[in-house]
């Protein structure tokens, strides 16, 4: 394809093509994506309804955070396992809060670890409500105990 | 902060783009397109595995054959190194920084801050070079990233020692001894021949054009295992993303193929390659329509049985073409 055909004016998320040039070359073009600037609401839409959707069951005790975060986090589950360091036929045990309370502590950091967050993530969720959300920022900060943090909510 | 002179260029892929980048820094003068080509990586995979979260497909071969069959068909030779240890593996990469030599290190995707939040998915076969350092911070230069950026050395740590799929441990490389005279001509060749072979002879059912045809058959059971009409959608619009957005080049590989050839029938002043390279942008552009094709049914939530079926069949009708395009690529070098 040509420039024309595929470039796209999207700053927040450049990537390179290979495009056919004017003199019948073909070389890389500097673009924004495609995706991003097209789909990126749809994308977060259907985001947003998962988490809401799932926050609910989470809510009810019917799935565990380690689900929750699993689906969002759209982790496949032998990476998710091998990372926890736990069997497969394990960690679909502990998508069940029944399960899911039982596990240690170590257990425990080494799924917040997977995720990415905080080990207090695992029992809490903070929100504000979505018209206040620019307006209130919440740090949570580590500590050098891998147990501990410190979160610090902000007016923004 | 400590930085080491290196020329940060964006690149359509992390891990071409990389080699590329310190092969230029070492002194030798070559093309993305024609690392990615000499290295035999045009390639296609479709896996339904737990390390996914989803059926999936792969448009090249395997992480870390880039490096290793360029070093391989061309006499380049890569320090690499895996470490045990994280302090290890930090003091290594460091003591590496200190004597200025960028290098390369193979990272989880999810932890490089500096990218936008949509973009950033586990997968830990990202790779990106460390060109600098102070006590806080790395300086990467990341071919998926528009300027130099900076990322906390306990970030850096975490990504390049996950656990998980392909874990890296800590991977790195850099280019160690480039020869004085690599036979270019000769290193194409093997190239074409084993991308050609990949994609038309592995008696594999689920790789090269097998693995198209697995994939347009498969697409239309997606219903079956997706949790929702919005998951379904998701996972059909991840084809464009996988073709697109993922470092290809555009159109899963395709044109950073047909650019190889091109620039391989200067190398060898063969006119033949020049028509290939025209037939493998033609079926670049077809790849690309299935990416807008699966973008807009996906965006509609236009998903039913006869859609998918088309777009299976167009994804069949690219398997035909690949089969036809590479069974004459083989013929050519054989």
């Amino acid at each position: 394809m040509k420039k024309d055909d595929v470039y796209v004016d999207f700053k927040p998320h450049q990537l390179v093509l290979y495009i056919e040039q004017d003199d019948e070359s073909y070389g890389p073009l500097l673009t924004g994506s495609f995706m991003a600037k097209n789909y990126l609401d749809d994308y977060f839409e259907k985001i947003e309804k998962w988490e809401k959707s799932l926050r609910e069951q989470l809510k009810k005790g019917e799935i565990s955070p380690v689900y929750y975060y699993m689906i969002l986090q759209e982790y496949g589950e032998g990476d998710l396992a091998s990372r926890a360091g736990v069997s497969k036929r394990k960690l679909k045990q502990h998508f069940k809060m029944e399960n899911f309370k039982k596990l240690k502590l170590t257990r425990l950091k080494k799924y917040a670890e997977a995720f990415d967050i905080p080990l207090a993530s695992l029992f809490q969720l903070m929100i504000s409500k979505p018209d206040e959300s620019d307006k209130i920022s919440i740090k949570q900060m580590e500590t050098d105990n891998p147990y501990f943090i410190i979160s610090k909510v902000e007016l923004a | 902060m400590k930085e080491i002179d290196f020329e940060h260029k964006m690149a359509a892929h992390c891990e071409s783009g990389t080699v590329t980048a310190l092969l230029n820094h070492k002194g030798l003068d070559i093309t993305e397109p024609m690392v990615f080509g000499i290295s035999g990586n045009i390639f296609f995979g479709y896996f339904e595995s737990s390390n996914f979260s989803f059926p999936t497909f792969i448009v090249r071969n395997k992480p870390g054959s880039i490096r290793k069959n360029f070093g391989k068909i061309t006499g380049v030779k890569f320090h690499t190194k895996q470490f045990k240890s994280e302090e290890k593996g930090r003091e290594y990469l460091n003591s590496l920084i200190d004597r200025n030599i960028p290098t390369a290190t193979q990272v989880d995707f999810y932890y490089m801050d500096y990218l936008p939040e949509w973009q950033r998915v586990h997968i830990n076969v990202h790779f990106v070079t460390v060109i600098g350092k102070n006590e806080t911070k790395y300086l990467v230069s990341d071919s998926y990233f528009p300027e130099k950026a900076t990322i906390a050395v306990n970030r850096m740590t975490k990504a390049r020692f996950v656990n998980g799929f392909m874990a890296p441990k800590g991977f790195l490389f850099y280019p160690e001894y480039i020869p004085d005279n690599i036979n270019l001509e000769k290193a194409i060749i093997k190239g074409i021949k084993k991308s050609a072979y990949n994609m038309v002879k592995l008696p594999v059912p689920f790789l090269g054009i097998k693995g198209m045809r697995k994939f347009a058959k498969k697409v239309t059971e997606w219903p079956k295992i997706a949790r929702d009409i919005d998951h379904l959608s998701h996972e059909i619009m991840k084809i464009t993303l996988l073709l697109e957005d993922q470092g290809t080049g555009g159109a899963g590989y395709r044109y950073l193929f047909a650019t190889f050839l091109q620039q391989a029938a200067e190398k060898l002043n063969e006119p033949s390659f020049n028509d290939m390279s025209k037939r493998m942008m033609k079926i670049g552009d077809n790849w690309r329509n299935i990416s807008y094709f699966a973008a807009k049914i996906g965006k509609n939530r236009d998903l039913g049985p006869e859609r998918l079926k088309e777009l299976s069949n167009m994804i069949n009708d690219r398997a035909d073409e690949e089969q036809v395009f590479f069974t004459d690529l083989y013929k050519f070098v054989e």
